[in-house]
């Protein structure tokens, strides 16, 4: 290395950390993973809920953080390897942001990686001391001053060079990886000059693409694709569940970005989807009930029986239901009025049975998927719903339930639960719409769970909020929660296995505890004027604790009264 | 907005050596937006003897953007349109680069016709016929060449003229040289063929 190269280190080093550690960059000592989690703790409680719940195999990552890790590998590169910040990152960006890839390649081959990203550590062209340069772009003279090199030195007047990265930026992310601009060249033109020779918008915007990169580019991070939504997950590959929930309370499938879907698999979600698109079940509807007219096009539906086909005013051309054949032709010639040759011979030939085949089956999918979709659909509008409920109990309600009762917010949290449960449940109960679809006709021992599921589950969803009676009611949900969850992690457990250790009378056996217990919510309401007798008989069997007939709450064997509402057992 | 210096700089740049290179770019009228580029066919090519037009339209960004090209004489060449004569080539799209002239594009671009790519055709047609008869392909390229790229220096009234004593009635051979922009011997084909 020169010393001018040395010297245009130190600038870089300046001025990237002038323009990466102002505002809002965060600095903290903490170096465990889980402290992103609880960085807006107060300000939201119902991540807890669902962060107690599972043990977490994913980081959520905000902007902050996202920018303060990439300052971190960035660091790390350049200290280790002994370049310049602005180096180091576009190493990184080129081994997709793994820092022990970049160690890797570099300590193997430094001048094949050096090659690879256009880090020049030498240039051959040496710059006049004093005069004037011509510009390679617009052809021009300039004295020095107005002139800038890459670390290749192809001189371009700053003009040039404003327009050659706004162009870059603007096309896209691909200003990443942008080059000198002599073709043979290849000296990479990274942040330092884009700080220096862009506008504040488009400097924002290279931001933006770098800090997209080293998400979008990460094996281990996703965007959360809530709309509106900043996080990234990054996510522990090979721990489990591929079930997460972002800060903005959104809960996705991280391996398909899909909409959580637990128990379903990825690939029965993406075929739903795709069976969803209008326009497939559209195709197969007409292709079931009606035919296009040869002439016109327009579909045609069947007359019962007939097969002399007359479409709609004004074309009226007469066809063949079977051959689409025009229908004067079918006269004495072919054998008589409604005798088609045609079809005859396609009949033998066993290529018209096909066909028609293929037309009822359409139909029998048809009528059997519109079955699933619609409690499909049913369940995600009741979801958007509870949804929506949640937030407004959230914002409105709880604070003033809070102030009715006396009682701080976070004691109210039980609610929340409920309601976050009830939005689960959906969700669960939606998917398995889709799973039931999907369900090879034979299997009836999985058929009938999901039938049975079916039923049971929509009992627990009528369950709504009252400050009446505010500890029976307080009790009774909290059980009623834990019931419902323990229920649905069973479902969810059980759908996961393929059900292959679970049978139709194992599955309606476990199912029926739980729905006694769910019982005492039935109706409109909820007002807690039921009592759960029913499920306290079987609940109390278990010798983990004992089931209160009051509320429902499991109380451990040790205590004689109820914790919650301290009846005697 | 196009950089008008620019370019005015590269016209005198590129028709200074036109007796050495044979490539010329001329603007189409007063606009330079939109000019009319000139290579001769390469040597010991079906292209040879031939002088083909390249129209050019530089859209705003030029150069960081690069110029629009496309041959206005018909070619019969896998990277080439026979229909629309879009050109098929890198630098004319993603690997422009403002460094990069009209004249090294044009360069190109008569680089791509002595050594066509047909596995990235422009043309399936023709991309097919050159990799599977490459003895048509090269006598059709041939006819084309000698049918489209070797425009005399005639005026239209001398065309008609010439036509005309050939024995054709004057209303069908001046329609239909309007309908062949011109090109005599499409013509004279056409009139031949009834
Ligand atoms: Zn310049
Ligand atoms: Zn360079
Ligand atoms: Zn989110
Ligand atoms: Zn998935
Ligand atoms: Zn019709
Ligand atoms: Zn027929
Ligand atoms: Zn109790």
């Amino acid at each position: 290395m020169d010393s001018e190269d040395d010297m245009h280190d130190a600038n870089d080093v300046d001025s990237y950390e002038e323009d990466y550690y102002s505002g809002d960059a965060m600095y903290s000592d903490d170096d465990d993973d889980a402290g992103y989690e609880f960085l807006d703790n107060d300000s939201d409680d119902s991540d807890d809920a669902l962060v107690s719940r599972q043990q977490k195999n994913y980081t959520i990552l905000k902007e902050d953080d996202i920018r303060q890790r990439q300052e971190d590998d960035i660091t790390r590169i350049s200290a280790v390897l002994s370049i310049s910040r602005d180096s180091a990152c576009m190493l990184l960006r080129r081994f997709n942001w793994s820092v022990s890839n970049v160690h890797e390649a570099w300590f193997a081959n430094e001048d094949k990686v050096r090659k690879a990203v256009g880090l020049l550590d030498k240039t051959d062209i040496k710059p006049p001391k004093a005069g004037e340069v011509a510009c390679g772009i617009c052809f021009e003279s300039y004295p020095l001053d107005k002139i800038s090199t890459a670390a290749c030195g192809h001189p371009f007047c700053n003009t040039c060079w404003t327009a050659y990265i706004s162009t870059s930026i603007n096309d896209g992310p691909g200003c990443l990886t942008l080059r000198c601009a002599i073709p043979s060249c290849g000296a990479a033109v990274g942040v330092d000059m884009v700080n220096m020779l862009a506008s504040d918008e488009e400097k924002k915007k290279y931001r933006r693409y770098l800090l997209r990169s080293y998400i979008e580019d990460n094996r281990k991070t996703k965007w959360c694709p809530a709309p509106g939504c900043d996080c990234a997950i990054e996510f522990d590959l090979g721990s489990g569940s591929y079930d997460v929930t972002c800060h903005c309370s959104y809960s996705f499938c991280w391996n398909c970005t899909e909409e959580a879907h637990r128990p379903v698999d990825c690939e029965t979600v993406s075929k739903w989807i795709m069976k969803n698109s209008a326009e497939s079940e559209n195709m197969n509807w007409i292709l079931a009930n009606s035919k296009p007219c040869p002439k016109c096009k327009r579909p045609i539906e069947k007359n019962q029986g007939c097969m002399h086909m007359t479409c709609n005013p004004p074309c009226k051309y007469e066809f063949c239901w079977l051959c689409l054949g025009q229908w004067s032709d079918h006269g004495e010639r072919t054998g008589g009025f409604y005798a088609c040759n045609r079809y005859e011979s396609a009949k033998q030939e066993g290529a018209y049975d096909e066909s028609e085949r293929r037309r009822e089956m359409a139909k029998n999918s048809l009528e059997r998927y519109t079955h699933y979709y619609e409690r499909w659909a049913t369940n995600q509008s009741s979801r958007q719903k509870a949804l929506a409920d949640l937030h407004q109990m959230q914002t409105v309600h709880l604070a003033k339930l809070s102030e009715k009762q006396c009682q701080p917010e976070t004691q109210l949290k039980f609610i929340i639960e409920a309601w976050l449960q009830i939005v689960e449940c959906r969700r669960v109960l939606k998917w398995t719409y889709a799973y039931g679809y999907y369900l090879p006709e034979q299997e009836h021992a999985k058929r009938q769970l999901h039938q049975c599921a079916e039923k049971e589950l929509h009992t627990y969803l009528n369950e709504d909020a009252s400050q009446d009676e505010f500890n029976n009611f307080r009790t009774k949900l909290a059980g009623l929660t834990s019931v419902t969850r323990n229920y649905f992690e069973n479902l969810v457990r059980a759908l996961e296995n393929g059900l292959s250790d679970v049978d139709a009378h194992g599955a309606s056996s476990k199912t029926s505890s739980s729905k006694n217990a769910a019982g005492t919510s039935k109706g409109k309401g909820g007002k807690g004027k039921a009592s759960s007798k029913g499920g306290a008989a079987s609940r109390n069997d278990d010798s983990t604790g004992w089931s209160c007939d009051q509320c429902t709450y499991m109380n451990p064997k040790t205590v004689t009264s109820c914790q919650m509402c301290h009846t005697s057992r | 907005m196009v950089d008008f210096g620019r370019v005015q700089k590269e016209l005198q740049e590129c028709n200074k050596d036109i007796n050495v290179s044979g490539i010329s770019v001329n603007p189409k009228s007063d606009n330079l937006t939109s000019l009319i580029g000139t290579i001769p066919g390469p040597i010991g090519t079906p292209y040879e003897g031939g002088t083909f037009k390249i129209d050019i339209d530089l859209p705003d960004g030029y150069p960081f953007e690069p110029p629009r090209m496309k041959f206005a004489t018909k070619v019969w060449h896998p990277n080439i349109s026979s229909q629309s004569g879009a050109i098929c080539l890198d630098i004319l799209k993603d690997q422009w680069s403002p460094a990069l002239t009209l004249k090294v594009a044009l360069l190109s671009i008569q680089a791509l016709l002595s050594a066509p790519q047909p596995n990235d055709p422009q043309d399936a047609v023709v991309a097919q016929q050159y990799l599977k008869d490459y003895q048509t392909f090269a006598s059709t390229a041939h006819y084309w060449t000698e049918s489209f790229a070797k425009t005399s220096s005639l005026g239209i009234e001398e065309k008609v003229q010439k036509l005309v004593e050939m024995g054709f009635p004057e209303g069908l051979v001046r329609s239909t040289l309007e309908v062949v922009d011109g090109d005599e011997n499409l013509a004279l084909e056409k009139l031949c063929s009834g």
